[in-house]
């Protein structure tokens, strides 16, 4: 991950990854009816898939390498056994699923999408917990002062500050709940070695599916002693001996069976159609045809919400941020917007936006606020549901606007002066202003000055909300009206 | 007592002579003895650079603020997300040249940083001060939550509260703020800088906020300010924003006396040093003067 030096563009390969998955690809142009350009990418991994099969779950997905390392762990005895086809099927579900939710625009294949969901778990639950849990170890050297040992945790504390560590610790609502997600995803290894990616991925479906007609193939040669060595050791339960049939779509192209196998029988390569015996696909038409049904009706049922009618006040999206319905259905929840803000701002949602907004950025101006010059949640969106910012655009975007709380706001309530919300504001000719007011307080009359909101100039970046000193419940607060993208009449 | 042989006594002088003869250094050191530098100094000039060398060199030199191996923090605002020329944060080559001369006086070490109010890594970068001082060889960090220590400041409005240890620490401490409008203070200066030194919630300072610029000034006693006014920003502080509200005055302000800084800042934006609340608490505590009138103020102007 890249650590940020205060330059107005990030440097950022994460996004990368996902500019492969042609998973991402797919539903955002189906939901969308756009394609991100950077995202036709992911057709590279579709060729390679076409005439190698899987090597992008075996080679190139993070996570797959993820849950080879877990599969280490697996007991012996549960290293032998592998998935039914019943509970292999699923991830074709899965995938059917989401690809005829997003046909009728609802866009919820981040939550399943392996690399969306690795991002997010990284971001949001991995990344803060580590680096709370190393802070805190070096904190606690630092504080013991103790001559020698503290030196040297101060030097690698530098060392892990400079290159590793988050510059401020990052704060999530749901990173208990995302991060418990992730770990049951990486747990299940120990029950069955790549469970998440025999059983559940839908990219690792769709993917087994391009690969029927690739030309490359296992096959298994009359040397063969059916040792069944290769099918004990196989870690997606693809491999077969020379009697079986070899699991085409289940194959990751780790390439392992070949290398143990005693009798040098095993040989990968591109063959004629007859040779080798292989499996189709098999996904059971009752169960394609339930999918494809839930995939119809899961779309009107998350949008009976009256969520859907009418957004909540609080709930304010990015600057960038496409109008609502557009931009839900193009957000993939990867959360990379939520990682690089620079405030801690940005936080997953949860209900907020209902449940087909499960997990979209949304502003939190409790744990942050949107940074005036700041355009890198643009910059990192890797479906543009964010769009990337000019500094001027930036400037001018509104994201909802700020209201004064007369009945807790110091001034008014309490007759002492306080200015902290338009020291903040970084508009340049200032959305709060002061009016002077006398006002009678229990020693007499004075004059104070009392803050006063310009709703024209104000661009509801919420630095004043997060800044009041009434923490608690701040006296100064953002609403979503009057923000760009939704082109509402305002009445002023 | 032994006598001196005539050799020695040819030797003596030989130096002695020489020695009065040896025109620069002797005449400045004779002049700087003689004429005790002024309380003042106001330096104008194109060059950022040159008007701060101008302004030292009046003051008597570096050497007399900085000591062989003493550990500097020069102290800029880099408060905001701001570029130099929108004048809401101090002038990098101000504090270069600051950097660059406690340097050049014998400091082992001269530290740079503030404690922002927006994110530390922007306003380090866009206000240039980062590059600037790192350049001219001083040692930049970014402010470390776990090194505040609750002090007792033994002020008025201030009693405990979160101080920087590393601000406490080192020898000497030269204030470097920049002059410009601010609503809650009418102007920040080099007193209100001072809270860049300090943790804890600071917005709460607001509600006594005259009184707790003058605790922090009492508190932290910077042996030199040097206060840039090369840009000012004359309206819609402490951030700006737009050049509009931007003044180009080429000046810089320098003396020992934080009240007399101040003071003079507060005579260059063209307000009057009593108009400031904080001015007149701090002088009524007899941290400093602000009467400029009876203040031997010197002015000189630096042409490249």
């Amino acid at each position: 991950m890249t650590a940020y030096k205060g330059t107005d563009e990030i440097a950022y390969p994460i996004r990368i990854f996902l500019h492969f998955d042609p998973l991402i690809l797919i539903t955002t142009f189906l939901s969308s009816h756009g394609i991100p350009l950077a995202l036709l990418l992911s057709l590279i991994t579709v060729s390679f898939t076409l005439v190698f099969g899987r090597v992008f779950c075996g080679w190139v997905c993070p996570l797959g390498t993820l849950n080879d390392f877990m599969g280490r762990l697996t007991p012996k005895k549960r290293r032998k056994k592998h998935l039914g086809d019943q509970a292999r099927r699923v991830k074709y579900y899965i995938l059917i699923f989401v690809l005829v939710s997003s046909l009728f625009t609802l866009q919820i294949t981040g939550l399943a999408d392996p690399i969306s969901l690795l991002i997010r778990s990284l971001a949001v639950a991995v990344e803060p917990a580590v680096n709370l849990m190393t802070h805190t170890v070096f904190d606690l050297l630092y504080r013991a002062d103790i001559p020698v040992v503290t030196a040297i945790s101060e030097a690698i504390y530098a060392l892990l500050k400079k290159h590793i560590l988050a510059f401020h610790q990052p704060f999530f609502y749901q990173g208990i709940f995302i991060g418990l997600i992730f770990a049951a995803i990486l747990l299940a290894n120990l029950y069955r070695r790549r469970f998440w990616c025999t059983a559940l991925c839908p990219l690792g479906a769709l993917l087994g599916l391009i690969t029927q007609i690739s030309p490359f193939k296992r096959v298994v040669g009359k040397g063969c002693t059916s040792c069944n060595l290769c099918v004990r050791e196989c870690r997606t339960g693809a491999a077969a001996d020379v009697k079986g049939k070899w699991k085409k779509s289940e194959c990751v192209m780790c390439g392992e069976c070949q290398e143990d196998c005693p009798e040098d029988a095993v040989r990968f390569g591109f063959l004629p159609a007859k040779a080798g015996k292989v499996t189709g696909v098999d996904w059971g038409r009752r169960g394609v045809i339930a999918s494809f049904i839930s995939g119809i009706f899961v779309v009107p049922l998350m949008r009976t919400n009256p969520l859907t009618k009418r957004r909540k006040g609080s709930l304010i999206r990015p600057p960038g941020a496409l109008p609502e319905a557009e931009f839900l259905r193009r957000c993939v929840r990867c959360g990379e917007c939520m990682k690089v803000c620079l405030t801690n701002g940005l936080q997953p949602a949860l209900f907020e936006a209902g449940l087909e907004g499960i997990w979209t950025p949304r502003f939190d101006f409790h744990s942050g606020y949107c940074q005036y010059y700041c355009t890198l949640c643009g910059q990192v969106c890797p479906t543009g549901a964010l769009r990337e910012l000019s500094q001027e655009e930036k400037a001018r975007t509104k994201i909802g606007l700020a209201y004064i709380d007369k009945n807790r706001c110091i001034p008014y309530a309490q007759g002492v002066e306080c200015l902290v919300c338009e020291e903040h504001c970084p508009t340049p000719d200032k959305a709060i202003k002061f009016e002077q007011v006398e006002t009678r307080t229990p020693g007499g009359r004075k004059l104070i000055r009392r803050p006063v909101v310009d709703l024209k100039l104000c661009i509801g970046c919420g630095i004043c909300e997060y800044k009041c000193p009434l923490h608690d419940q701040p006296a100064i607060i953002c609403t979503r009206l009057g923000e760009s993208r939704a082109d509402e009449l305002l009445p002023f | 007592m032994s006598k001196l042989t005539r050799r020695e006594w040819l030797k003596l002088t030989l130096a002695g002579a020489g020695a009065a003869l040896t025109p620069w250094p002797w005449r400045t050191l004779a002049s700087a003895a003689t004429a005790s530098p002024p309380d003042l100094v106001i330096s104008h000039g194109k060059s950022p650079a040159l008007i701060t060398e101008a302004a030292l060199q009046a003051l008597g030199g570096m050497s007399r603020f900085v000591s062989r191996g003493d550990v500097v923090l020069v102290k800029p605002n880099i408060a905001w997300d701001r570029t130099p020329a929108q004048a809401a944060t101090t002038n990098p080559e101000v504090v270069a040249t600051l950097v660059r001369l406690c340097l050049t006086a014998g400091a082992k070490e001269v530290k740079v940083f503030d404690h922002p109010c927006e994110d530390p890594r922007r306003s380090y970068v866009r206000s240039g001060i980062m590059e600037a001082a790192k350049e001219a060889g001083a040692k930049v960090s970014y402010v470390d939550a776990r090194r505040f220590r609750k002090m007792n400041l033994k002020g008025e409005a201030l009693q405990d509260w979160e101080v920087y240890k590393e601000a406490v620490e080192v020898d000497k401490i030269i204030n470097c703020p920049i002059l410009k409008h601010h609503t809650a203070a009418r102007l920040t200066m080099g007193m209100k800088n001072l809270m860049g030194l300090i943790g804890g919630d600071r917005s709460r300072l607001h509600w006594h906020l005259d009184e707790a610029i003058v605790d922090l000034a009492a508190f932290f006693k910077p042996t030199l300010i040097v206060l840039d006014a090369v840009r000012i920003l004359t309206a819609n502080g402490p951030q700006g924003g737009s050049l509009k509200y931007v003044k180009e005055l080429n000046t810089v302000a320098a003396g020992v006396d934080q009240v007399a800084v101040d003071a003079m800042g507060a005579k260059l934006f063209g307000l009057q040093p009593g108009d400031m609340d904080h001015l007149h608490i701090a002088s009524t505590r007899g941290l400093g003067r602000m009467d400029l009138g009876k203040l031997r103020i010197k002015e000189v102007t630096t042409n490249s």
